[in-house]
């Protein structure tokens, strides 16, 4: 096959594996605000995705190594092809596709490892290529160390949250306003700070794939950063992905561990985000999954009365436990079947996206969008609400169509108010016409009674006309 | 084989990181709530307070942002 060709190809999977790691993710910054109903869902997407995409271009360190020592590059070593390459992210890409169809929150980079440790132990038929001491300390251990962490952080924030905050009346024992409503704010902080993190972390590890690549293809000179395209194409296909959202693991992770109210959800949140930031700059990395999800189950046992449901923790667990063998699993066939040739690797493409295709119509069968992936929001109200242009066009027409209709109220209460006035004015009119009638009537009367009663109908006929036709007018 | 120093490192960090910015947070909730009181002696000044705890609290995120950027240090 041609070498371009195939350094395309590898290019084109890192972007969708970028794309796959987004909506992953969005789960670790988004679900918790949008369990509590901080942000609406959609917005909720549309924030983290942004977040993710500056965070993109804020931070484009890229590691010297694709696998952090846990293959043994380099001189010496194991040379990681592009083909290898190709392999490992189509395990890790299937693996997350697969744990997202299963709703289960699983960290990316283990795929990309699991999947790039398969691929390099059949390209070289030896498990020398792996560093399993390495593995151990880097992937294995931390993974069980962050959820861990997170959990024992986010519970003791969980309760000193609910501590602080509650007030009761210290005569009755009456519970007094809380606002604890106020925490939903916050969390609209604390979640974009971790979507802000994701996307300084993530989108590096794409960036440096295909960096490496483009240098091992003598397409870029070594020690050089990566290009401003491939900074670009990874910005846009991890903001594409978490705009996209995997709602199933925002359902897991919002309603399915435990449910979420705003203090929790706060504590959960910057639990998170201190733990990401403390790690990458204390070199002991930890996965964000690991962490987020650590959180929110470490949050749910700090607050009294709620339950968390360890079964849907130990499905989890049990995900995390066979990302990197199963993502090996994958990758060591994929290079397997590269060792073929080139009809080896259009075998690979052509049966990746056979797998990508199945696992897409299989989760058609039952959709999960922003509309239904959390039932019972604790809806009390939105904190942040940012409207659309549409919705903004649809406001302003409306603003508009209510002036008019107040103009027109206003122009005929006019009228009305005028046309009392004529009728109080023709009826004042109409009652002093009748007292001069009257009194006229009476004078005649008493005028006819004198002058021998001539005529006396005639003055008392000639009044009820007057009046009418008075009245008329 | 791993770095049990870093870990704890991190543990620490992490919590107390965490720590302040909740504590923060919830005593400005806290604050807020008081000045809703009808007893009129406490409020602005626990108005005040609330709000000094949301600035640091704001502090805390711009201080995560400034950590995310390798352009600032």
């Amino acid at each position: 096959m041609d070498f371009t060709v195939l350094v395309v190809l590898v290019i084109a999977l890192a972007l969708f594996f970028d794309f796959t790691n987004g909506f992953h993710d969005t789960a670790n910054a988004m679900a918790t605000p949008i369990a509590t109903g901080a942000i609406k869902p959609k917005t909720a997407v549309a924030l983290a995705a942004v977040l993710n995409l500056v965070g993109a271009f804020l931070s484009t360190e890229v590691a010297k190594t694709i696998s952090g020592g846990i293959i043994n590059e380099g001189p010496g070593g194991v040379a990681i092809s592009s083909t290898m390459i190709l392999a490992g992210l189509m395990g890790a890409v299937l693996w997350n596709l697969l744990t997202w169809l299963l709703g289960l929150p699983s960290s990316s980079s283990h795929a990309l490892f699991g999947g790039l440790i398969g691929a390099a132990i059949v390209g070289t038929w030896s498990f020398g290529a792996v560093n399993f001491a390495v593995v151990l300390s880097k992937v294995i251990l931390p993974a069980l160390l962050a959820p861990a962490t997170a959990g024992l952080v986010a519970y003791l924030c969980t309760k000193m949250a609910y501590g602080i905050t509650r007030r009761a009346d210290p005569d009755s024992g009456d519970k007094l306003t809380q606002k604890r409503g106020g925490f939903r704010y916050g969390q609209v902080f604390s979640s974009s700070l971790v979507a802000l993190a994701h996307g300084t972390n993530d989108a590096q590890k794409t960036m440096g794939v295909i960096t490496l690549v483009l240098i091992s293809s003598h397409l870029q000179e070594p020690g050089t950063g990566p290009h401003i395209w491939v900074i670009t194409a990874c910005a846009l296909a991890i903001a594409a992905g978490t705009y996209a959202g995997g709602w199933r693991i925002i359902r897991t992770l919002g309603s399915g561990l435990t449910d979420v109210k705003p203090a929790q959800g706060f504590a959960a949140e910057t639990s998170t985000a201190a733990a990401i930031l403390a790690s990458s700059h204390l070199g002991f990395a930890l996965s964000t999954t690991h962490v987020a999800s650590g959180s929110v189950i470490g949050s749910g046992l700090g607050r009294k009365g709620s339950t968390v449901r360890w079964g849907a923790f130990g499905k989890i667990a049990l995900g995390w436990l066979f990302t990197l063998p199963a993502a090996a699993v994958v990758g060591g066939l994929a290079a397997w079947l590269c060792q073929l040739g080139t009809i080896g690797i259009v075998l690979v493409v052509v049966l990746g996206l056979g797998g990508i295709v199945a696992i897409f119509i299989m989760s058609q069968r039952e959709v999960v969008d922003h509309s239904n992936a959390i039932s019972d929001v604790d809806a009390v109200g939105s904190t942040m609400h940012i409207p659309s242009r549409k919705e903004r066009e649809r406001l302003a027409a409306k603003a508009r169509a209510a002036a008019r209709a107040a103009e027109k109220a206003d122009r005929r209460a006019a009228e009305a108010t005028a046309i009392r006035a004529q009728a109080q004015a023709a009826l004042d009119q109409a009652d002093t016409a009748v007292l001069k009638a009257m009194t006229r009537a009476a004078e005649k009367a008493a005028g006819a009674k004198a002058g021998k009663d001539k005529a006396p109908e005639k003055g008392p006929e000639k009044t009820p006309e007057k009046v009418a036709a008075e009245e008329e007018n | 084989m791993i770095d049990w120093l870093a870990f704890l490192t991190v543990l620490i960090v992490t919590l107390i990181g965490a720590g302040f910015v909740v504590l923060m947070y919830s005593l400005g909730v806290r604050l807020t709530a008081v000045s809703a009181d009808p007893d009129v002696s406490v409020t602005r000044a626990a108005k005040w307070a609330a709000y000094a705890c949301f600035i640091i609290c704001a502090a805390s995120v711009l201080f995560g942002i400034w950590l995310l950027i390798p352009h600032f240090h």
